[in-house]
């Protein structure tokens, strides 16, 4: 049970059960609006029947070419939302939409190499590793495995405008650039 | 640009893009050297110093360039960020108009003023604006801008009801007439969609969005299907929207509760469409609702553990069909509960799901209890969730009956005994991961707190505290263990162990206007500033930081969705930018610093002149609460009140009325000791003055408004604040007169400020000129001074009745934050008497004024308030020194008996948190006694 909706400005004071958890960032407001300002259609969250939010997908649309696709910025859900499907029903729109409206090629995001679970999400998804690109991230401040902590998995899934599935590649994990080889 | 001026100015963009601005503004003053007028170097070295925090020097430099009336591109962008670091929105529209009406060819100019005018909220400029630029271009872009801003004019509160007909049918003009069509994309059709809503025109609106490519449209856009949602209920076209969603949740498998809510309204419409249905409309309805059910059954079955909307829906569907007398099955609703917990008991969410249709009573309730019971287990980490679920959902129903301290008792120790023994099932998980059982400790928590609600015991706390800090130790990433902690930490007089677990939740960013209250309601009650500790002082700056982003920030993303015509975020973000910086929390929190700078500073001009300008604007805020209390976990049962409400510290919760009551009695203490009228005020500002809300109280003159005492507001403080508040009024109403008699001319003030202007290097206070008829402040009165009386009864008897009331508690409970609560009111009661007295101070004052009655007056009240402070101060000491001595940490220990009881649970452990406890209500006992002295002695 969830309500699928627009993200709007006004969410940013009522995140905070998704937010305060150790995986989910709390960016600048500048972020937020930044992404609402432009790709509204890829930005939406799921509420639940009492109001309170249960999760997230914060997106855009961008590159050239035969590189032009969806990207997921953000996805997170609530942890005791979690395992309701949840998160695959903001994935799934987020591809609905780069499909239907953008046209892209590929829907692509990136995952610390550390978070199992949100790697075997997307895996259960239809996406593979593209790339392993180099200290993606700022460390978690938890000292441990702290290169896979940094590292982040560029993971990709083609749309209906790739059937020939070129914009991925099955040796993705071993395929390892900086962090400026990226946008 | 030459090339030898751009190699001189290139440097200076280098230095401020990478925030050198020291080096931008030598950078600058080496070009100035030899072209003094250069008005792009003096921009930028006006944006130099406004990054610097030089206003004042960068103001003079700012109007000069004003006064140069520019039109060139970079110097209009480096002042557009000089002018919005100021605030000084006003002069950015001058500025920008001046150049476009000087270019009225440039479309960078045009957009820029519409832009400059959509950043304050100019709909009225902004619209005409487009218009021009719609005509001269032909852009459909601008004709959009232009509907828009049309549109945002007519919501405006500040638009005549009369004008709003007309500016919506010129909005639907424009768009009507143009060549292309609104649905050439998402939001151009949002907006014309809008427009129709508006004006009522709901048919021509639903048409266009059931086109083929509307519809499509919809599938994609959620803001325009919502949209579409809206206006099927505007039309009342229920139980059709009601067959369409079925459609969509049987045959497309779309799962958004959305159209399980319009699936539902559909089915009980008969009977919720008229005030008294008619048996045929209820018969009608059952068969709705029964073919309803069956539809629900089946999607349930198909979907299983996958989705749960279904089986929620017919839950609900159930409860309104009670709601509304066509329920057709007495236990429907029971067995609808069972076979939804059997399903998903194992989800957490399980328990906040069903709390809403489980308010069963009579038979129901037993049955379902005994149905709860038979599905305890704590067996296998696949049980764990379940007996969560089971112990939550049982505690949910329990009547008052049940709430014995006997009884509660006996339930928490079953949930330590329960946590305990669950541990181990997440002993592998990373220390990322939070723990499986912690909602058993949670459970813990909350009902050792209700014990002490209760019994009024506060060793009950001290077990609470002791369970909670073990489970936080085992679960670093639990924030909700944090939140119970940090309330639970108040309670017991140890602010220093809430604010570090409040640190650890890593709150930022946006979150600090929603949970700061968390640790700074009442700031002032726990602060050492009169120590010269600072750290809830700069918590409050810490946390302030948001609204200083958001008046610079958020603006620029209104004015970003318009160049990308996004229409649909932009009244959001509006409305996100009014509630961030009309927040209450923001002036809860800025009240707590000025009572906390006070006992820390000296109390002089600058002090009083800035604090009362900025508290005057406040008062004219119309607020928005945008604390979150949702978060704090409720595990108590529905028939107490919940977790958040037993633990506000204080018991009552500061809201716009407790806010309005310190305005009022801090704009009126520094109104009394400034020399500041509002015409001179007004000369003093350097942004532009904030629009006042269109509360009519707005209206009224200031001084009337601050005397209005309104029940409403006097019900938000506690007792003691209700007594600081009376004797403050009283205070202010026995010396205005000799204020207002003593007070230098303005024109005296004028010439003062004047004579400071030109001993500065900037001249920051623009208009100022000396009046003709200055003199030294020492002109003479006409009138005879006002008869000195008495200090009223209020305010002589006030600090006597605080030793009585602080005498009680410290002889009785000796509940830690009423002594600090009461320490912490009776030494304000002080700092105000300080601040409405300074003026008399000196004897040439007295003297000249004939105002000689006063001096015996204040010095009553003086001695009577340091005797009392004093004793109060030594009194805390005393109490601080007993409270970490061994004999209260083994009380401790020995309250929390139970958590240790049968288990594990180490004696050392419970040891380190008495320790922590107990020291810390130590410090903050010393502290505010010994600051009281450091008060007096400042203030001797
Ligand atoms: C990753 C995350 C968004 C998943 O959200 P969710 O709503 O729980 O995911 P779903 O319920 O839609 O799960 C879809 C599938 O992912 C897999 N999955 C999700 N969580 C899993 C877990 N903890 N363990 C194993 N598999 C898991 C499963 O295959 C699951 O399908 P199933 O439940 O039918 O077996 C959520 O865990 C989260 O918010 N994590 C923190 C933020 C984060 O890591 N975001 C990703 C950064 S790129």
């Amino acid at each position: 049970m969830s309500i699928l909706r627009p993200f709007r400005a006004t969410d940013l004071f009522r995140f905070n059960n998704i937010n305060l958890d150790i995986w989910t960032e709390t960016y600048g407001i500048t972020f937020y609006f930044s992404y609402l300002s432009r790709w509204p259609d890829l930005c939406c969250v799921q509420e639940a029947q009492d109001g309170k939010l249960m999760g997230y997908i914060l997106g855009k649309a961008e590159g050239l070419g035969t590189e032009w696709h969806g990207h997921v910025t953000a996805v997170t859900v609530a942890p005791e939302y979690r395992r309701l499907g949840i998160g695959k029903k903001l994935i799934d729109l987020l591809e609905f939409v780069s499909d239907e409206k953008y046209k892209g090629y590929f829907v692509d995001l990136y995952v610390r190499c550390t978070n199992e679970v949100a790697i075997k999400m997307y895996e259960n998804f239809g996406y593979s590793v593209f790339r392993r690109v180099r200290e993606y991230y700022g460390s978690l401040g938890m000292g441990r495995d702290s290169k896979d902590e940094e590292d982040a998995f560029d993971m990709r899934k083609p749309l209906s405008r790739d059937p020939g599935r070129r914009s991925v590649r099955s040796n993705g994990r071993e395929i390892i650039v900086g962090v400026h080889d990226v946008s | 640009m030459s090339s030898t001026l751009d190699r001189q100015i290139r440097p200076i963009y280098d230095a401020l893009e990478t925030g050198s601005n020291k080096s931008a503004v030598l950078a600058c003053n080496k070009v100035l050297k030899k072209q003094p007028n250069n008005v792009l170097v003096k921009a930028l070295k006006a944006l130099a110093l406004v990054k610097l925090q030089k206003v004042e020097e960068s103001l003079v430099l700012c109007d000069e360039v004003l006064a140069s009336k520019p039109v060139d591109d970079g110097v209009l962008t480096a002042m557009m960020h000089v002018l919005r670091g100021l605030g000084r929105h006003n002069d950015m529209i001058a500025m920008f108009e001046n150049a476009y009406k000087q270019q009225p060819t440039s479309e960078e100019l045009g957009q820029q003023t519409f832009l400059a005018n959509v950043r304050v909220g100019n709909w009225k400029s902004a619209q005409q604006i487009a218009t021009k630029m719609n005509k001269q271009l032909r852009e459909d872009r601008f004709l959009y801008w232009s509907v828009f801003s049309t549109l945002l004019q007519a919501n405006d509160p500040s638009t005549p009801p009369e004008l709003q007909p007309v500016l919506l049918k010129l909005a639907q003009r424009l768009i009507e007439t143009t060549s292309v069509p609104s649905y050439s994309s998402p939001d151009r059709l949002y907006v014309h969609i809008l427009v129709l809503r508006e004006l009522k025109l709901y048919d021509e609106a639903l048409a266009l969005l059931t086109t083929e490519i509307g519809q499509a449209i919809c599938e994609t856009s959620l803001v325009c299907e919502e949209l579409r949602r809206d206006l099927i209920h505007l039309k009342g076209l229920i139980k059709e929207e009601g067959d369409r969603a079925e459609q969509r949740i049987v045959e497309k498998k779309d799962r958004n509760w959305l159209e399980f809510i319009s699936l539902l309204d559909a089915a009980l419409w008969d009977v919720t469409s008229v005030p008294e249905p008619s048996d045929e409309a209820k018969a009608a309805a059952k068969e709705r609702i029964k073919h309803t059910q069956e539809v629900l059954a089946k999607v349930a079955e198909e979907d299983g553990l996958k989705d749960r909307s279904a089986a929620l829906a017919s839950l609900d569907l159930e409860k309104r069909a009670r709601a509304q007398d066509v329920s057709t099955d007495p236990s429907l609703a029971r067995t609808l509960a069972e076979n939804y917990f059997s399903k998903f008991s194992s989800k957490a969410c399980c328990y906040e799901d069903l709390q809403p249709y489980v308010l069963f009573e009579g038979d129901e309730l037993a049955k379902w209890t005994s149905f709860l019971e038979s599905q305890r287990s704590f067996e296998t980490l696949a049980d764990l969730q379940r007996g969560i679920n089971v112990l939550k959902l049982l505690r949910w129903n329990l009547t008052t009956d049940e709430l014995t301290p006997e009884l509660e008792l006996a339930r928490a120790k079953d949930y330590v005994k329960e946590y305990l023994a669950a541990l181990p099932f997440g002993k592998s998980l990373p220390d990322t991961e939070l723990q499986p059982a912690d909602d058993l400790a949670l459970l813990a928590g909350e009902t050792y707190v209700n014990l002490w609600k209760l019994t009024n015991d506060q060793s009950h706390l001290f077990s609470a505290a002791s369970i909670l800090e073990y489970a936080s130790a085992r679960s670093k990433q639990s924030y909700r263990i944090r939140l119970l902690l940090i309330r639970i930490y108040h309670l017991l007089g140890a602010p220093s162990l809430a604010l570090e677990h409040y640190r650890l939740m890593n709150v930022k960013q946006v979150q600090t206007d929603t949970l700061s209250h968390l640790v700074l309601t009442r700031a002032a009650t726990f602060s050492l500033s009169a120590l010269g500790d600072i750290t809830y002082l700069s918590e409050c700056m810490d946390s302030s930081q948001i609204y200083m982003s958001n008046s610079q920030e958020t603006s620029e993303f209104i004015s970003r969705a318009f160049q990308m015509e996004k229409y649909s975020q932009i009244e959001d973000i509006i409305v996100f930018e009014d509630r961030l910086d009309n927040s209450l929390q923001r002036d809860l929190m800025k009240i707590e610093h000025v009572r906390m700078r006070l006992a820390h500073e000296q109390i002089n001009a600058d002090l009083v002149d800035m604090e009362l300008i900025e508290l005057k604007f406040i008062f004219d805020r119309l607020h928005h609460d945008n604390r979150d209390f949702s978060i704090i976990p409720n595990y108590q049962p529905h028939s107490i009140p919940s977790f958040n409400e037993q633990t506000l510290p204080f018991g009552k919760i500061p809201g716009i009325g407790w806010l309005t009551v310190f305005l009022k009695i801090y704009i009126k203490a520094f109104q009394l000791a400034s020399d500041l009228v509002e015409s001179v005020e007004d000369k003093l500002l350097i942004g532009d003055r904030p629009k006042p809300s269109n509360d009519p109280e707005n209206k009224i003159p200031l001084n009337e408004r601050l005397a209005k005492k309104k029940e409403e507001e006097m019900e938000e403080l506690t007792p003691d604040e209700l007594a600081f508040y009376e004797f403050a009024s009283a205070l202010s109403e026995w010396l205005a007169p000799y204020h207002d008699y003593a007070r230098p001319p303005p024109s005296a003030l004028l010439a003062e400020a004047a004579k400071q202007n030109e001993l500065k290097p900037g001249h920051p206070l623009r208009n100022i000129t000396p009046p003709p008829d200055a003199t030294n402040g020492s002109s003479k009165k006409d009138e005879e001074p006002p008869t000195v009386k008495e200090a009223p009864e209020v305010v002589s008897k006030f600090f006597e009745e605080m030793r009585t009331r602080f005498k009680a508690v410290a002889e009785g409970s000796q509940e830690p934050t009423e002594l600090l609560h009461l320490a912490t009111l009776t030494q304000e009661a002080f700092l105000v008497f300080t601040i409405e007295t300074v003026r008399f101070k000196p004897a040439s004052v007295i003297k000249q004024n004939k105002l000689n009655g006063l001096t015996p007056a204040f010095k009553e009240v003086r001695t009577k308030a340091v005797e009392v402070l004093t004793e109060i101060s030594n009194e805390l000491i005393k109490i601080a020194e007993q409270s970490a001595t061994r004999e209260k940490r083994d009380a401790f220990i020995a309250a929390s008996k139970d958590v240790q009881a049968e288990s594990g649970f180490d004696h050392d452990f419970v040891l380190g948190v008495a320790r922590k406890t107990t020291d810390a209500k130590k410090h903050v006992l010393e502290g505010v006694g010994k600051g009281i002295q450091k008060v007096l002695k400042n203030h001797a």
